[in-house]
């Protein structure tokens, strides 16, 4: 029993980062039917610049995303006004100039990351980076705690700003019909500069948190944007509870599967990926969609 | 119009090769940017550094005459295919008599298939993989076997169980990066355990590099409650691992990373929590040969840094080849690929202090291990006759 609570307890903290790394992810699929490419890069470069900040002037790698998440929504903002706005317009899914586009955005950022910083492996050592807290008998790192904790902060902040706010309400009306949307007098085309702002400011969020984790180089993000794509998928592509909870999904199953089963902790990824492949074909619409089709199913009878 | 035959004049004359065959042409293909550049910056300054030091003694003795280095050092950006194609170019452009090859195993590997197409002596200086050698007569590499660097540590622990410092039964945790290196250093563990009765292993796993969450695999670790950890993992892993690692609480009676523990970056990152690791290398300025102190002194007078392994090794790659070209007494390829292949490089700065190779072509040196030492403080603790320090075991209970 002990180690079930353990393994859940670890499995609701990765699920936190998880979640954290995807929500950016979402905000600008949601929005504008372009998967983010260079979320991994845009992560990238806010551990840097976390660094930078920790390293410069010791700010705690937490405390600085409250500088870091806003310089990188007007990042985000610069960059819809410079490249991202010029795309063509895809209502049915991400077209192939958005993905091209985004990658080769990527490939920049992490040159100009090597141009400036060079290939060094940089990390942050705070004062509790290695501690953790005891909870039913297992031991938990505080960082991860933390992360959690922001994650379900900005979660909850995210669904406050959708739910009470102009802003949130016309974000909401163009991810679920932009043509409607607009009919309606909301400015489409700002709300998207505005998501894709606040896209990079998570991207932004999740690469300073993860700075306080991992160690990085400029090569660093793949591996987590990967786990974000399964993610939203798996959450739905465009709900942020969707997301969060695919997180839930994902840090479950793989937490469990190697607790309980004898599959080699190498094969986590394969897991990700499996799953992805399996709500592709199974479940387009993701957990959510699921649901919905289960709800129905229901209420017919 | 007289101006324009001038310069077609002047152009053709500088165009031509002055004395070509007057110089040794060397060709070099380095990760100078991208993922490996760090290490491949570092093997470029040490390659820039050993040839300079051989032009500037007036070159290098090849039969009755001394022949100056013109080397042509390329940047392969970290891209195994990129990396390929340039000494495709070095061989068939710019006619180099002998490649020096790159740094990391998978850049190693595609560049080495191009030397057995054109017949010309290719020698690594960073990679290990024993995977490289053995196909091609053309290809030479100055780093040992990373199995030697699993078996060298074996070796260590069974000299610690030997001293009373250690006793067996030992059971051990094996957790390797899912890479030909992780594959590598755990064939070298089970080997030492097929001969050396004592040692067990209770978990053996294999973890994908930048793995983002390590717990589940340092769970299994936790339940199996063996007496050493040993891992083979690229730095970035090593410090997220070793994280969580301290976060869990876990403690073993020895720990080590493979070649990762006493990295700068390590310590920076884990603080405290990189004490009494241990770590082997090709290399280590520790090393008490008279030749190996006058390197440090040389290299930092020449670079402003202390060398590190990967310093050591690619400069000693390019000594060993332009002694192999002295040795052969000519450029001619065979000649110099027979000289490889029966060098005794005596008074080398690698362990050992004779470089030489064995019949795959890759060289057999010693490796080292060095163990962190709280305060920062590094000690050599293996060989034995070349030890800074005593090692430390079991790893005391803070």
């Amino acid at each position: 029993m002990e180690k079930f609570v353990v393994v859940a307890l670890n499995s609701l903290l990765t699920a936190g980062l998880y979640a954290t790394m995807s929500y950016g992810l979402a905000v600008i699929y949601g929005v504008m039917r372009i998967i983010n490419l260079a979320h991994a890069g845009l992560m990238m470069l806010a551990a840097y610049a976390t660094w930078a900040l920790n390293d410069r002037f010791g700010l705690d790698p937490f405390l600085s995303i409250v500088i870091v998440a806003p310089a990188f929504f007007l990042l985000g903002m610069g960059l819809y006004a410079t490249v991202i706005r010029w795309l063509p317009r895809s209502s049915a899914g991400p077209s192939m100039q958005s993905l091209l586009l985004l990658f080769g955005v990527w490939l920049v950022l992490q040159n100009l990351a090597y141009a400036i910083w060079g290939g060094d492996t940089q990390s942050i050592l705070t004062p509790y980076t290695m501690e953790s807290i005891p909870i039913f008998g297992g031991r938990f790192g505080v960082p991860q705690i933390l992360v959690f904790v922001v994650s379900i902060l900005s979660l909850v902040g995210l669904n406050l700003v959708l739910r009470r706010t102009y802003l949130g309400k016309a974000i909401r009306a163009v991810t679920q019909n932009r043509d409607a949307a607009m009919l309606s007098g909301v400015n489409a085309g700002q709300i998207a500069a505005v998501a894709f702002g606040i896209g990079t400011a998570f991207a932004a969020m999740g690469g300073s948190m993860l700075s306080a984790l991992y160690a990085f180089t400029p090569d660093f993000g793949r591996s987590f944007l990967l786990k974000a794509f399964c993610i939203i998928v798996l959450g739905g592509m465009e709900s942020f509870t969707g997301v969060a909870v695919g997180a839930l999904v994902l840090a479950f199953i793989e937490n469990f599967a190697s607790a309980y089963t004898a599959i080699p902790v190498s094969y986590q990824d394969a897991i990700s990926f499996t799953l992805l492949v399996v709500v592709l074909v199974a479940a387009p619409g993701g957990l959510p969609g699921l649901w919905r089709l289960l709800d129905r199913r229901v209420v017919a009878r | 119009m007289r101006i324009t035959w001038w310069a077609a004049l002047g152009v053709m004359l500088l165009g031509l090769p002055v004395r070509a065959q007057d110089e040794i042409r060397i060709g070099a293909v380095l990760p100078i940017t991208g993922k490996e550049s760090k290490i491949g910056g570092a093997y470029k300054q040490a390659t820039e550094l050993a040839v300079k030091e051989a032009n500037n003694a007036g070159g290098v003795q090849v039969g009755a005459k001394k022949m100056k280095v013109n080397l042509v050092l390329l940047d392969d950006t970290s891209d195994a295919a990129k990396s390929a194609q340039l000494v495709e170019q070095l061989i068939t452009q710019d006619k180099v008599h002998a490649i020096i090859g790159g740094y990391g195993s998978h850049l190693v590997q595609a560049q080495s298939v191009v030397p057995d197409r054109y017949g010309v002596p290719f020698l690594s200086g960073g990679a290990g993989a024993t995977a490289i050698f053995g196909r091609s007569k053309w290809v030479f590499g100055t780093l040992s076997p990373v199995e030697h660097l699993a078996e060298t540590q074996m070796a260590f622990l069974d000299d610690l169980v030997k001293q009373g410092k250690l006793k067996t039964p030992l059971t051990i945790a094996l957790v390797t990066e899912n890479t030909e290196h992780g594959n590598d250093y755990a064939k070298g563990v089970n080997d030492f355990i097929k001969s050396h009765p004592g040692y067990k292993i209770v978990v053996q796993e294999k973890f994908e590099l930048n793995t983002t969450d390590y717990r589940p695999l340092l769970q299994r670790v936790a339940e199996a409650k063996t007496d050493l950890f040993l891992a083979d993992s690229h730095l970035e892993d090593f410090i997220a691992m070793h994280r969580t690692y301290t976060q869990m609480g876990l403690k073993h009676q020895m720990l080590t990373h493979g070649a990762r523990g006493s990295d700068t970056a390590a310590r920076k990152a884990l603080g405290p929590a990189t004490d009494y690791i241990f770590a082997s290398g090709w290399w280590s300025d520790l090393l008490p040969y008279p030749q190996v102190k006058e390197f440090n002194a040389r290299y930092k007078a020449a670079t402003g840094i202390e060398p590190q392994w990967y310093n050591a090794m690619g400069y000693e790659t390019v000594r060993a080849l332009l002694a192999a070209i002295s040795k052969a007494g000519s450029t001619d390829p065979e000649k110099i690929r027979a000289a490889l292949a029966g060098l005794k490089m005596e008074k080398s700065i690698a362990p050992g202090q004779v470089l030489s190779f064995t019949k795959t072509g890759q060289a057999d040196l010693p490796f080292v291990v060095t163990q962190n030492k709280p305060g920062g403080k590094v000690d050599l603790v293996w060989p034995k006759d070349s030890k800074t320090g005593e090692p430390v075991a079991p790893i005391p209970a803070k």
